[in-house]
């Protein structure tokens, strides 16, 4: 109501005059106007009260029975790394410390960078040291139930999906703690003269399609809160509970970080968008860590950096021994080619479920802007929303012209978050309407661009279906959020013969999102061969097909000594031939090539029973894994302790440590809706006013004034 | 003075009407809704009530007990719940678990006249009713508990609203949570339950 009696206050003059008839209209007439007025923007405010609520959600943990369980584990990261080459090794120890008056079990659903190949286990319990060894994933959960119900201490890291591992950890003594080491490597992103390296420390919550399974066949191991459904059998195994910060001990779910690199280049910066960063030069290595010391395990840490302009390398030889074997590790970056381009036809494809509310689809809409933006007047398009269904703004791609771009970005601009993530349906309408046989159709290129926080467990299906579905197209995808699933990034842009890029915070939207839609619009470089000097030599990946402009050819291989010439031949997208030769004897000493080696093999394995749709070689990735000492789908680590130190008469709990929600996502469960509407207050307000002016009315009558 | 007196009556005169009007414009966009909701039944597809609507009917509710029938619209935004209840998860009735949100002070007011027994009837777009039964009501703190759909059963209904329902504070946090199971699944001769308007 203030607006009203501002309006008036503004319309009567300052000293009341005599009873001119006239001002007593134009009185009336304001009033009025102002009433009118309030009636149009009535809207506004007259709506429920929609504000998110902002008060902290609790949640607690429950037995079977339904009674409340305190969280009990406090849990604290520590990640080393060490950057050599295009390889980077972690040290990541995670202390479980036990702050309850019973022996408990530490179970910690974690997430891994995609690519990781994870490598040793040890468990330390006060002073003494266990090394865990590689086991089949079935031995090595029935020897860690025996150790662990028999009293001994024991540790075990499965996978469960490349990027997602469990780790339990049996007989932790009450007031003590306990540590795991995992180390583990990872291949390091390097696009447009920049290294990149992600760090993630949380997931978030996944969608689970499918119709449940009854909750009586889950397994003995279901910790998290999804139940099984017919799409994703594992779902309980892959949905930890999650949590916000204020939830968890204050001291808990904390991360130390420091990174060495010695990249073996001299160094022009080192960024990292959602972290500040302390860095500290140490002749050719670079100590980097956040400023602030521990961080909060909410968002992945993503650090980047950038050779001295004019040295960025070209090209790469790392040549490594490993039980009598030779393994080299190449890449070579092709130079930026002509600047012939095709029109396109660009489908935007943009998750709007649940699980992208809050920060995350504010960063989705600006994504889609600027890809919006780079559009050129030959060029058509389309935008496709999905969350429990798809929906598309146009029928079929329209030309980019002024009206189609301000509608789209219209309908961007309103695009809310809510519901599930059944992407299956989204990506057969994006990619469906290849097959028209329009003649138009066959000069343009076809491209796909999916941005998504990949929050779904049923990832095998759905590449499946890109696999099934792409034809001549090109999948993109645009990994949004605090914490991402990368390797569902990284697998469908793989399968969609694309690139994948992340975008960490809206301050950060530029550099990754130029870069790859510059690389969109560039032509590429196709049927890339590499022709090495051994002529049976096992290299991976197998075929490296196409590279866009900036990207580079990066391959791995078993049994070629450092002699002799790689030869990589592709065609330019002008027809012309595009040929690179290197010397391997230039090559320098790298660790770690064979577990990439190794992990590329057992990846190459699964995706060829995967189109092939049976089973996996179980047997043969056993063995790989077994010689290699990696973790995979068909091994897990284990490390168990000889002594029994728990007495068969005390308990032991079982404490399922949560994860921290993704900074500036919401809630993974559905909060209760707001309900009322400010009707029965407006109406109060407006009967108790018209009373009192009433009892006004007729006091002056009384009154006689 | 009279200027004062005129001031005072007309603003509360407007609060009035404005307060009047969210009850008014629930009632009104009910019947706009059910010709929207026959139209969808009709081609099966979703149909917006209006074309700049957000939100469109995707169900039917009928509480016999209380001889109320109300279309439910998709989404659970201030947009969508001032013209009817939202759906705020699950697919059509009969497949999974159904979370329906109302106003207390419009659609919802008597949801606590549901006492244990009460039957629920709900209509999906392919014109099965589904019958529910009320098990049980209570009241949640909002702060303290989300709703977890991956542990209710496929043949759940919840019902929500504000809690108390007298309230005047519109950001309280307490909700009333009515708990519906559904009786045996419809058989599927049922088809002459449709009522579908034809040629809308």
């Amino acid at each position: 109501m203030m607006l009203s009696t501002t309006l008036l206050r503004l319309s009567v003059p300052a000293k009341p005059a005599n009873r001119a008839r006239l001002r007593r209209f134009m009185e009336g007439i304001t009033l009025w106007l102002a009433f009118l007025l309030l009636l149009f923007v009535q809207p506004l405010y007259a709506e429920a009260n929609v504000a998110d609520e902002l008060q902290p959600g609790l949640l607690h943990f429950t037995d079977n029975r339904g009674d409340w369980q305190e969280p009990a584990l406090v849990l604290d990261s520590d990640f080393d790394v060490t950057v050599s080459g295009l390889i980077a090794d972690t040290r990541l120890t995670r202390h479980f410390r036990n702050t309850s008056d019973h022996w408990r079990e530490g179970v910690f659903v974690f997430p891994l960078p995609e690519k990781a190949s994870v490598y040793a286990l040890t468990m330390t319990v006060g002073e003494r040291t266990i090394t865990g060894e590689v086991r089949p994933k079935a031995q090595a959960r029935e020897e860690y139930a025996e150790a662990r119900d028999s009293g001994r201490q024991a540790a075990t890291v499965e996978q469960q999906r490349p990027n997602l591992f469990t780790s339990r950890v049996a007989n932790i003594p009450p007031g003590e703690d306990i540590s795991i080491e995992l180390r583990y490597q990872q291949p390091v992103d390097y696009r447009d003269g920049q290294f990149s390296l992600r760090l993630p420390t949380t997931l978030t919550p996944r969608y689970m399609p499918g119709p449940m399974l009854p909750t009586g066949e889950a397994a003995g191991w279901s910790e998290g809160w999804a139940i099984a459904t017919r799409e994703v059998p594992d779902a309980d195994a892959i949905s930890p509970f999650t949590v916000r910060p204020e939830d968890v001990a204050a001291d808990s779910h904390r991360a130390s970080i420091s990174v060495s690199l010695s990249a073996g280049l001299e160094l022009a910066d080192v960024t990292s968008p959602g972290h500040e960063l302390e860095t500290r030069t140490d002749g050719q290595e670079v100590h980097v860590s956040p400023s602030e010391g521990t961080v909060l395990m909410n968002r992945d840490f993503v650090l980047r950096w950038r050779p001295v302009h004019g040295s960025e390398p070209v090209a790469a030889v790392f040549h490594e021994q490993f039980d009598g074997e030779d393994y080299l590790m190449t890449m070579v970056v092709p130079g930026a080619a002509s600047d012939l381009t095709l029109p396109r036809d660009l489908v935007f494809v943009i998750d709007t479920s649940g699980s992208m509310a809050g920060e995350s689809i504010r960063q989705a809409r600006q994504a889609l802007g600027r890809g919006l933006d780079t559009l050129s007047a030959e060029d058509r398009f389309n935008v496709i929303q999905f969350n429990s269904q798809p929906h598309a703004l146009f029928m079929a791609p329209v030309p980019a012209d002024g009206m189609n771009l301000a509608r789209a970005h219209r309908y961007v601009s309103r695009l809310q978050a809510e519901g599930g993530t059944e992407m299956a349906s989204a990506l057969s309408l994006a990619l469906g309407g290849a097959g028209s046989d329009d003649t138009d159709d066959a000069a343009r290129v076809r491209q796909v661009v999916f941005i998504t926080d990949g929050a779904v467990g049923n990832e095998a299906g759905l590449f499946r279906q890109i696999r099934e579905q792409l034809g001549n197209q090109r999948l993109f995808t645009v990994g949004i959020g605090s914490a991402p699933n990368m390797h569902f990034m990284r697998e469908a842009a793989r399968w969609g013969r694309g690139t994948y890029t992340a975008v960490s915070n809206t301050a950060d939207l530029g550099g990754p999102l130029v870069a790859l839609f510059s690389a969109m619009e560039a032509p590429v470089l196709t049927g890339l061969r590499t022709q090495w000097p051994v002529a049976d030599a096992e290299a991976f990946p197998e075929r490296p097909g196409d590279l866009l402009r900036g990207e580079p050819l990066i391959q791995v291989v078993r049994g070629v000594p450092p002699e002799g010439t790689l030869s990589v031949t592709g065609m330019a997208p002008d027809g012309k031939r595009w040929k690179r030769t290197l010397d391997l004897r230039q090559s320098a000493g790298g660790t770690g090539l064979h577990r990439r080696w190794a992990r590329a093999k057992i990846d190459s394995l699964l995706d060829r029973a995967r189109i092939q749709g049976e089973q996996p070689d179980e047997e043969q990735i056993v063995r790989l894994a077994m010689a290699h000492s990696l973790m995979s789908p068909f091994t897990s680590f284990l490390a168990v302790d000889s002594k029994p130190v728990r007495s068969g008469n005390d308990p032991l709990l079982a404490d399922s440590v949560p994860t921290l929600l993704p900074a500036g996502t919401s809630a993974g469960m559905l909060r209760y809706p707001q309900t009322a509407t400010i009707s029965p207050l407006l109406i109060a307000l407006g009967l108790v006013g018209m009373m009192f002016s009433a009892a006004i009315v007729l006091l002056r009558g009384r009154v006689g004034l | 003075m009279n200027r004062i007196l005129l001031l005072l009556l007309s603003s509360s005169a407007t609060l009035l009407v404005f307060g009047l009007w969210i009850p008014l414009k629930a009632v009104v966009a009910q019947e706009l809704l059910a010709l929207a909701w026959a139209e969808s039944q009709a081609r099966q597809t979703e149909t917006r009530p209006w074309p700049w609507a957000d939100t469109w009917p995707v169900a039917r509710m009928a509480l016999p007990e209380l001889d109320r029938s109300m279309i439910v619209l998709e989404g659970t935004h201030g947009e969508s719940l001032a013209f009817g209840p939202g759906r705020l998860v699950g697919g059509l009735p009969g497949e999974g678990p159904v979370i329906i949100a109302g106003h207390r002070d419009t659609h919802f007011r008597q949801l606590d006249e549901l006492a244990p027994g009460s039957g629920i009837r709900l209509q999906g777009q392919d014109g099965q009713w589904q019958d529910y039964q009320v098990e049980a009501s209570r009241v949640v703190d909002s702060r303290r508990e989300q709703i977890d759909t991956q542990r209710l059963s496929p043949d759940t209904l919840l019902l929500v609203t504000c809690y108390p329902f007298e309230s005047l504070d519109t950001g309280g946090p307490l909700r009333y949570v009515v708990t519906a199971r559904r009786r045996n699944p419809a058989p599927s001769n049922r088809l002459e339950q449709i009522d579908t308007v034809a040629g809308l």
